[in-house]
Parts: structure tokens; C-alpha cells; sequence
């Protein structure tokens, strides 16, 4: 049992506990009371204030947390535009759905709600057997569907939600159907419900502030959850909600200070820095073949969780420093990625530990094959990619796109002898003074990383030329890639950067005054060592961040649930 | 002789292309080449076998009359003129068919290439040229019998070297899936090292105590299998620079002493036995078992290149049922679709056969065969043999 709904008999056994031996943090919605589960909203709804799009991980561990690991979701995910020069995160705020999205997430949803309800599994999730299993049942069928509404919407339902979605399974039973075959019909509706595939982030009157609007108890619940481990709010956040506990400073920095030391974090840290990286450029990235033969799909698939793991262990599993990412020599590899490390690797199967030797260049987060990669051409390095990327993506200083009528030919020409390396074919190129103002500020930062190849190989030479790895950032010259880690370290740009994108995936937006809040996360970031549990606390926790600024949106009309066809009978 | 040496620097370029030599073609030197590799800090070198197959050479005056006859050929070649001449007419084709894959069977519907030895055909086509790739096995640049040897006559090297013992190449190189054509190799020489890429039974070399890749006489060299799959890049060719481990299994772990001279490794003679992994099996109750490279008195010689890899010769007498694994595996099929004559080929390796003599019938039951082996830089973990304890 590793879902959030005990065996019936459990259930029972189970109900006067507030938390019971099945609830475990990994599997965390487990044995909720009666009395919290099966009661509707007690307050009306807040006034919308934002609507997120769940992104595909988070609908994958919402379902997995909620119903198992072992609920397979199948389907394709229509993707969440990333707004230029921000996150996915800032852009699933002003996600919609096409109908072909929504196919997709109804097709998705009726097989969840099939292997739910299917008969070797759903006596976990339900609390009652219905009179006749080829009749409808309205009191069995809420008191099945409440709680499990109340998991997926991250709230109680109201009354007229719990009447809709039981008279839909009662509709579903009907004309030869089954009871299961209703209740599928309202659980999948549920899952494709704005409700559940959108974070919607209610706000109240704030008492502190008269005529402004704060988040309420259950959109907070679900802020912290989603932002520090990448999941839907459990139990404990739920009740702790519903209590009325996370609008109470004193007691949300509790629960939050609980969050950021669980090991669920690392899901969090994962989500975070694979927005800001750009990680799902990863799933389009293409080498040529003929160039780079050695670039296999193991060693595609490897390179972006190598990053991941590197991250992890530098900022969570060792808590350390958010700057000595960008100098660690730590890393994790696997048998596929030795080759192009040149790593002797010590298991067979899965990943382990490895550390860089003195005087290698390899080091930090930029040593990584996977960024060198990702940075590149399918056919050649890129120091223009690789420093563009460092400047937006860790610096936050976004560079203008190229003029339109370029001339790339000198750049391109990678087989001229005369020209044979990267800076000798950039200086070329950028003697048109129109491509030298942005390549002053890109290549810098990216002719460094020049000893290492389009898919992250070292190399000594380029068409058998010395490769020049000197480079300048903020007026400060070093030498190739630890020289590059080491200047970014020691900059505001790159820790401001962090704090500034920290607050934009826990809220959403782009902070009002975007200088002064990352200014100011950096100076609570510096004081508590530049460690991102502190950051993560901090930024779940601080005002600001709870406070709504713009107009409530209307609230949303989801037909069904103003259908005049809902009858008194219906409802439970 | 241009145009073969073209053609030969085009497939080079390919993937799983062979190094066949053909006459006409420089040897590989004996000495060391230019610009080798700095001896490892440690002295361990790591290798995995990137290609392994029957050694080749494609001499001019090897097979004067023809490769080795298909079962068919030889079928016809049993009836006389007349009749030979009215089955090769078109409208007797398929009275042709039936009768020449019959003449793979024998008594009890047993067929040639599963019990070759059941029946009496003359041998096969074999090489007559003086030239082959291959090993001095016994030490004997002469040809008498000595020893558990059989009298056999002795190929020159390629390079001129005496002493060459191959009769597996002898009996087996006029067959054109060994053979080949202008300077490819045959289909068994793709076939073995797909096993390679594919990782049935990938093979590794672990030196150690190396201190010069010119000269150095002491060298320990651990030959042995890996059960980790190849890692190939996606033209399929072996990525240097992976890690593997060996086998638990010691009987698969050879260890042997060895000396460079002149940028050239030989190992003393050994038993080498190493896991070959493949065949679908036939009634001969070999299906799905799996098959072993078993060589005696077998020994190594690479020669370092400058890339890093090396590339040479595993030489050794094996029995001579290994030699026609594949087809004898094969069974009816290898007959009566690869038009295999086994019982030519199994008459031919055992006229050939001039290892392990047996002392009552004189007859030699293993074959000295030379085995081309190129391998690649490696991270290679050892693995000292596992204890053998009851598992019931």
C-alpha cells in the first residue's frame, strides 16, 4: 500500500488516528480522517487570483502520490510555453490548453481512473461497496469521491461540485453500465477538471492589509507543496490548511522549515533547476552523427540527470553553497557517460560518485557534459550558445537576439585551415562592429569552455591549433573552464540571479520590483551562507510572496457545475 | 593490385570492415610504429576486443580450381554427364532442388551438417598458396610431426615470417563465407564481430606491469571475457575509453606472461578459453548451449598502434568441431539454404588437423588457427575468480 488511501479494512481501523503507520512523507495523502475527508468546503471559494498550469512532472507525482506509484499515466503532454528570459514556471501562469491538449489529458484520465477503479485496486481507494455493483449508488459514490476530490483539487470540494460529479457516475451507471463504470466516468472528469490540471490560487481579504488580497490557506498549501518538492500538498498540509494554520507567519514557517529538511526537497530542487536550465531543451537536442558518432542515446539520456545529481549533492544531500556549484569538482557518472569523460567507472549499473583530479579543467556546473552539450551546435562548440546561456540563464542578463541578416559564414566555416579555431573564426566575424557589440558580451564567458567539444569532449586542439581558453568577466581575465567557475562564484550577478528566479517559480510572476526583491533575497541568501534550503524557506515563507498585486480574475464557469440538469436527488 | 588497395582504404571508413590481407598488400610491420603511447603511470593498460575473427588472406594462388563446392556443385558432380546436363536445364530446376538439399540427409533423416561426421565425402576444396596470417604454434619451422603434433606443411607470414601454423585457414579458407572477395572479408568475419558489438561474449585485456610499449619482458596479461555489454557508437564501432569488468567466471579469466619487443606483445604459450555466445542449436543437442573458444597452446602477439589500440593475432589449436561450430549449429538450414557441404568441410578440417594427437588412432583432434584481434583502450576493473561453492 504506498498510495494515500489505506485498505478498507484500514480505513476503518484507522479513522480515529490523525496519522496513521501508512502515512509515510514519500506517499504522503494516507489515511485521512472521515471527518476531513468527507466533508465539503465549509467557507465559499476565494476569489481567484492565478491559475498555473500543472507542469508533467507535477501531474505525474500528484497521481502517484495520490493514488501509487504503480498508476502508469500515458499519454502526451501538450508543453507549457516558457515566456522568453523566464521560466515555465512564469509561463504556466498564462497557460491554456488547446482541444488537442485536452484530448490528450482526457485520455489520460479515463485510463488513471481505469486502473483506479479497476477490481484488483479499488478497494484501496474506496470506503464503502455499493448496494448493487451494477446499479447507481449516490452515497457510496460521494463518499468515495470526497476524498479523492479533495486530494486532487488540494481542497474540500464544495456541495455543488460533490452533486455534479455524483450525478455523473450516477449517469455513468445507467444504460447498462456498471457502478465502477460511473464512478470511472466521475473521476475522470475530476482529472481533466480546470480544478485539478491548473494550481488555482485563491486569495481572501487580508486582515492585515484592508482592500488587499492575500492567498489563502489551501492555494498556500499548494504553493509550498509545488515549490518544495514538486507535488501535490499531502495530508499533514491539507489538515494544516484546512485548520487555518499556513495564514499564521509563525506557524507557516514551521511547516515550511519541516518541508525544506525532508528529503522531498530534493524533488523541488530538481523542478527548479531544470526550469531555469532550460532542461527541456535537452529533449530536442540533436548531434550529428557523422561528427559526433560517439554520442549514443544512453549517453543523450545521461547527461541531463548528471547534471541533476551534481546538483543535488552540492546543495542538498551536502548542503553546501550555492557558488561552489560553479567549482566543485564532485560529480556522479555512469557507464555510458565514461567514454566521454574518459572516467574509468567503478559499477557496471547505475550511477556513482566521481571526482575530477587537480589541474583537470573539468569543474562546477559548466564542466558538465550536459551543459557544454545542450550549449552547442549539433555540429561544432558554440562559445556564442555557451556564453549567452551563462549570461541569461545565470546571470539573468538577457542578450538581444541576432539582427536578421547576419553573416555566419566565417563562424560556419569550421574545417578552414586558416581560420582554425573558434576565437580565430569569432574575431572574423566580428569584425562587422553590428555582431561585435553582442559578442562582446557572450563570447567572453564562452570562449573559456573551448577545450571541450560539441557534446562535451575534451579536446587539446582544434584542426590541430592550441586552443586559447583566456576569458574576462567582470574586469576580472582568467583561463578556461575552473578559471570561468571560479569568476562566476565570486559575482553578486550569479547569486542575485538565483534568489530573483528562486521567487519567480514560487509565485509564479516576476516580482514587482524585480532589482530590489532579488537584491533582497540575495542579502537574506548571503546571510544564511548562500545554502538553497535557506533560500527555498525563505522564499515559501516571505510576505511578498503571498500577497496578491494584481485584479482577482473572474471566476472560472466550468459548465457542469452550473448545470441547471443537476438534481436534488443527485446530490448525496 | 591499385584498385584492391582503393578499395580497401574505402571500407575502412565502414564499420565492421576487416582487415583482410590480400596478396599484394604490405603486412602489418613487426616493429613498433612510430609516436606510440607513453607507458601507462601505473603500468595497467585496458583493452576490450573489438573485432575477432579467423585471420584472412586473400593470396593469389590459394584456390586454383575454385572455393569450396556448395552441396549443390557436389551433388552434381555425383551424376553423370547427361544427367548433370538435363538437371541444369531451367524447366528441371525444381527436380534439381529437391534433389541436391536430399543429399543432405543421410540414414534416419540425420543431416550433414548436424553429424558431418556420419558421412563419407571427400573434403573440400583447400588453400593451396604458401602464404597466410597466423602464428608459429609449435615452435617448428619445419613440418614433421613432433610432439602430440601431425605432419602438416607451414605458411609464411605475411611479412615473410616462417613458421606460420594455420590449418584451420588451410582447410577453411577456400569456403567463401571465410574467404570472402577482394578484400573483404567473408560473412563469418561480420558475423563474429556483430557477436562483439552486440555484446554475446565481449572479450577483454587487462596488462599490467607495463613499462615500456617498446620493450619490456615482463608483462602479466589477463585475456578474458566481460559480462558487460560494448559500448558502440552509432556506426557501431567500439567507443574507446568505456569500463568493463571481468568476468567472475575464471575459467574465462586467462592469465598469462608476457614480453614487448619492439612495440610488439607476444604471450608464452596457454590454454585460453573464453565464452562465445550464440547459435540457435539443432538436433544435435547443442541448442541454446553455450559454445567456448578453446585454445591450447595458444598464445598472443599485438602490436601497439599509435591511436592507442592494438592489433594482432590470437593463435591456438582448437578442436576441430569448434571450427565448424556455425555451421554444424546451423544444422539443415546451413545445408540446404547457406549450401554448406559439412561433411567436405569436416573431412577437410580433420585431414588438416595437426594438434593433440591421439595416441591410439594417430589421428589429431584440434587445429592450429589464427585468430585476427584488433581492441580498443579500456577501463577494465579485474576480478578475481569467484570460489565455487554448492549452490543446493
Amino acid at each position: 500500500m504506498s498510495g494515500p488511501f489505506c485498505h478498507r479494512a484500514r480505513w476503518a481501523l484507522l479513522a480515529g488516528l490523525l496519522l496513521s503507520a501508512c502515512t509515510v512523507e514519500k506517499a504522503p495523502q494516507t489515511a485521512a480522517t472521515p471527518d476531513a475527508s468527507f466533508a465539503p468546503l465549509k467557507t465559499p471559494l476565494g476569489q481567484v487570483a492565478g491559475m498555473r498550469r500543472l507542469t508533467e512532472a507535477q501531474y505525474r507525482n500528484s497521481i502517484a502520490d495520490i493514488f501509487g506509484p504503480d498508476i502508469k499515466v500515458a499519454g502526451r503532454f501538450e508543453p507549457i510555453v516558457r515566456p522568453v528570459h523566464e521560466l515555465i514556471a512564469t509561463g504556466a501562469s498564462a497557460s491554456t490548453i488547446s482541444p488537442a491538449g485536452l484530448e490528450q489529458f482526457d485520455a489520460m484520465a479515463r485510463n488513471i481512473a481505469a486502473q483506479v477503479f479497476a477490481p484488483d485496486r479499488r478497494a484501496q481507494f474506496m470506503p464503502c461497496a455499493p448496494r448493487d455493483a451494477a446499479a447507481p449508488d449516490a452515497d457510496c459514490a460521494a463518499r468515495t469521491l470526497m476524498p479523492i476530490g479533495r486530494y486532487l483539487f488540494r481542497r474540500p470540494m464544495t456541495q455543488e461540485e460533490i452533486g455534479a460529479f455524483v450525478m455523473m457516475a450516477g449517469k455513468g451507471a445507467g444504460d447498462g453500465q456498471g457502478f465502477y463504470d460511473g464512478m470511472q466516468l466521475a473521476m475522470a472528469a475530476m482529472l481533466v477538471s480546470p480544478q485539478f490540471l491548473y494550481i488555482i490560487e485563491s486569495a481572501e481579504p487580508d486582515p492585515a492589509a484592508p482592500g488587499s488580497l492575500r492567498l489563502d490557506n489551501h492555494a498556500r498549501a499548494a504553493r509550498l507543496s509545488y515549490l518544495l518538492w514538486n507535488t501535490t500538498p499531502n495530508e499533514a498540509l491539507l489538515r494544516a490548511a484546512d485548520e487555518g494554520k499556513l495564514t499564521d507567519p509563525a506557524q507557516l514557517a514551521a511547516i515550511a522549515q519541516k518541508m525544506v529538511r525532508s528529503p522531498r526537497l530534493e524533488d523541488g530542487v530538481r523542478a527548479f533547476f531544470a526550469d531555469m536550465l532550460l532542461f527541456e531543451k535537452f529533449d530536442e537536442m540533436a548531434k550529428d552523427q557523422i561528427v559526433y558518432p560517439r554520442f549514443n542515446p544512453d549517453v543523450a539520456s545521461a547527461l541531463s540527470e548528471q547534471m541533476l545529481r551534481m546538483i543535488v549533492d552540492q546543495l542538498v544531500t551536502r548542503q553546501g553553497d550555492y557558488r561552489d556549484l560553479f567549482t566543485t569538482r564532485r560529480t556522479f557518472i555512469n557507464r555510458a557517460l565514461g567514454p566521454l569523460y574518459q572516467a574509468k567507472v567503478s559499477s557496471m549499473q547505475g550511477w556513482v560518485p566521481y571526482e575530477f583530479g587537480e589541474g583537470d579543467d573539468r569543474a562546477g556546473l559548466l564542466g558538465q557534459a550536459g551543459f557544454l552539450a545542450l550549449y552547442s551546435h549539433s555540429g561544432r562548440s558554440s562559445p556564442t550558445l555557451r556564453g549567452r546561456a551563462i549570461r541569461e540563464l545565470l546571470l539573468c542578463q538577457p542578450v538581444p537576439n541576432p539582427p536578421g541578416n547576419v553573416n555566419f559564414t566565417a563562424v560556419q566555416d569550421v574545417g578552414n585551415k586558416a581560420m582554425p579555431t573558434a576565437r580565430i573564426r569569432l574575431n572574423a566575424h566580428n569584425s562587422d562592429p553590428v555582431c561585435a557589440a553582442c559578442h562582446k558580451i557572450t563570447d567572453p564567458l564562452g570562449l573559456p569552455l573551448e577545450r571541450f567539444d560539441g557534446i562535451g569532449a575534451f579536446r587539446r586542439t582544434e584542426n590541430a591549433a592550441p586552443i586559447d581558453t583566456a576569458g574576462v568577466f567582470e574586469g576580472t581575465a582568467f583561463q578556461g573552464n575552473v578559471g570561468l567557475g571560479q569568476a562566476l562564484a565570486a559575482s553578486k550577478s550569479t547569486t542575485e540571479c538565483v534568489a530573483g528566479r528562486a521567487f519567480q517559480y514560487a509565485t509564479g510572476r516576476m516580482p514587482e520590483d524585480e532589482e530590489a526583491t532579488a537584491m533582497a533575497l540575495e542579502q537574506g541568501f548571503a546571510a544564511d551562507g548562500y545554502r538553497i534550503q535557506a533560500l527555498f524557506l525563505r522564499v515559501a515563507t516571505m510576505a511578498d510572496a503571498y500577497r496578491v498585486s494584481t485584479p482577482p480574475l473572474a471566476k472560472p464557469q466550468v459548465a457542469m457545475m452550473t448545470s441547471p440538469h443537476i438534481r436534488e436527488g443527485d446530490r448525496p | 593490385m591499385q584498385n584492391h588497395r582503393k578499395l580497401i582504404l574505402l571500407l575502412g571508413a565502414l564499420p565492421l570492415t576487416t582487415s583482410v590481407l590480400a596478396q599484394g598488400d604490405a603486412p602489418p610491420k613487426p616493429t613498433a610504429p612510430a609516436a606510440l603511447p607513453a607507458p601507462p603511470a601505473n603500468g595497467e593498460m585496458g583493452f576490450v576486443v573489438s573485432h575477432f575473427a579467423p585471420a584472412i588472406y586473400q593470396g593469389k594462388e590459394d584456390c586454383p580450381q575454385g572455393l569450396a563446392a556448395t552441396l549443390r556443385e557436389n551433388y552434381l558432380q555425383t551424376q553423370p554427364v547427361g544427367e548433370r546436363t538435363r538437371l541444369l536445364e531451367k524447366a528441371n530446376e525444381k527436380e534439381l532442388t529437391a534433389r541436391w538439399t536430399g543429399y543432405a540427409f543421410g540414414p534416419d533423416n540425420i543431416n550433414i551438417c548436424t553429424h558431418p561426421d556420419k558421412f563419407d565425402r571427400p573434403p573440400q576444396r583447400m588453400v593451396q598458396g604458401k602464404v597466410a596470417q597466423g602464428l608459429n604454434l609449435d615452435d617448428d619451422e619445419g613440418g614433421a610431426a613432433a610432439g602430440d603434433t601431425c605432419g602438416h606443411a607451414n605458411f609464411t607470414g605475411p611479412a615473410g615470417e616462417p613458421g606460420v601454423d594455420n590449418q584451420m585457414w588451410r582447410a577453411m579458407g577456400c569456403v567463401r563465407t571465410w574467404r570472402g572477395v577482394d578484400g573483404t572479408g567473408g560473412d563469418i568475419v561480420k558475423g563474429l564481430t556483430q557477436f562483439l558489438v552486440s555484446g554475446e561474449h565481449s572479450q577483454v585485456l587487462l596488462l599490467s606491469g607495463v613499462d615500456s610499449l617498446e620493450n619490456d619482458p615482463d608483462v602479466t596479461v589477463i585475456y578474458a571475457n566481460s559480462e558487460d555489454r560494448a559500448v558502440v557508437d552509432s556506426r557501431q564501432n567500439f567507443i574507446p575509453g568505456a569500463s568493463y569488468s571481468v568476468t567472475a567466471n575464471g575459467a574465462h579469466r586467462n592469465v598469462l606472461k608476457g614480453r614487448i619487443v619492439n612495440g610488439v606483445l607476444t604471450t608464452e604459450p596457454a590454454h585460453i578459453r573464453l565464452k562465445q555466445n550464440w547459435g540457435q542449436g539443432s538436433e544435435r543437442d547443442i541448442r541454446g548451449r553455450r559454445n567456448e573458444y578453446d585454445f591450447t597452446r595458444a598464445r598472443l602477439r599485438f602490436t601497439f598502434q599509435p591511436d592507442g589500440s592494438i592489433k594482432g593475432i590470437v593463435g591456438g589449436y582448437q578442436p576441430i568441431w569448434n571450427v565448424m561450430a556455425s555451421a554444424s549449429v546451423g544444422g539443415e538450414g546451413a545445408a540446404t539454404t547457406a549450401g554448406y557441404d559439412c561433411a567436405a568441410m569436416y573431412a577437410a578440417l580433420k585431414a588438416m588437423a595437426d594438434g593433440d594427437r591421439d595416441p591410439a588412432t594417430g589421428q589429431c583432434r584440434r587445429i592450429s588457427s589464427g585468430m585476427e584481434a584488433w581492441a580498443v583502450p579500456a577501463f577494465i576493473t579485474d576480478r578475481l575468480p569467484q570460489p565455487k561453492v554448492a549452490q543446493r
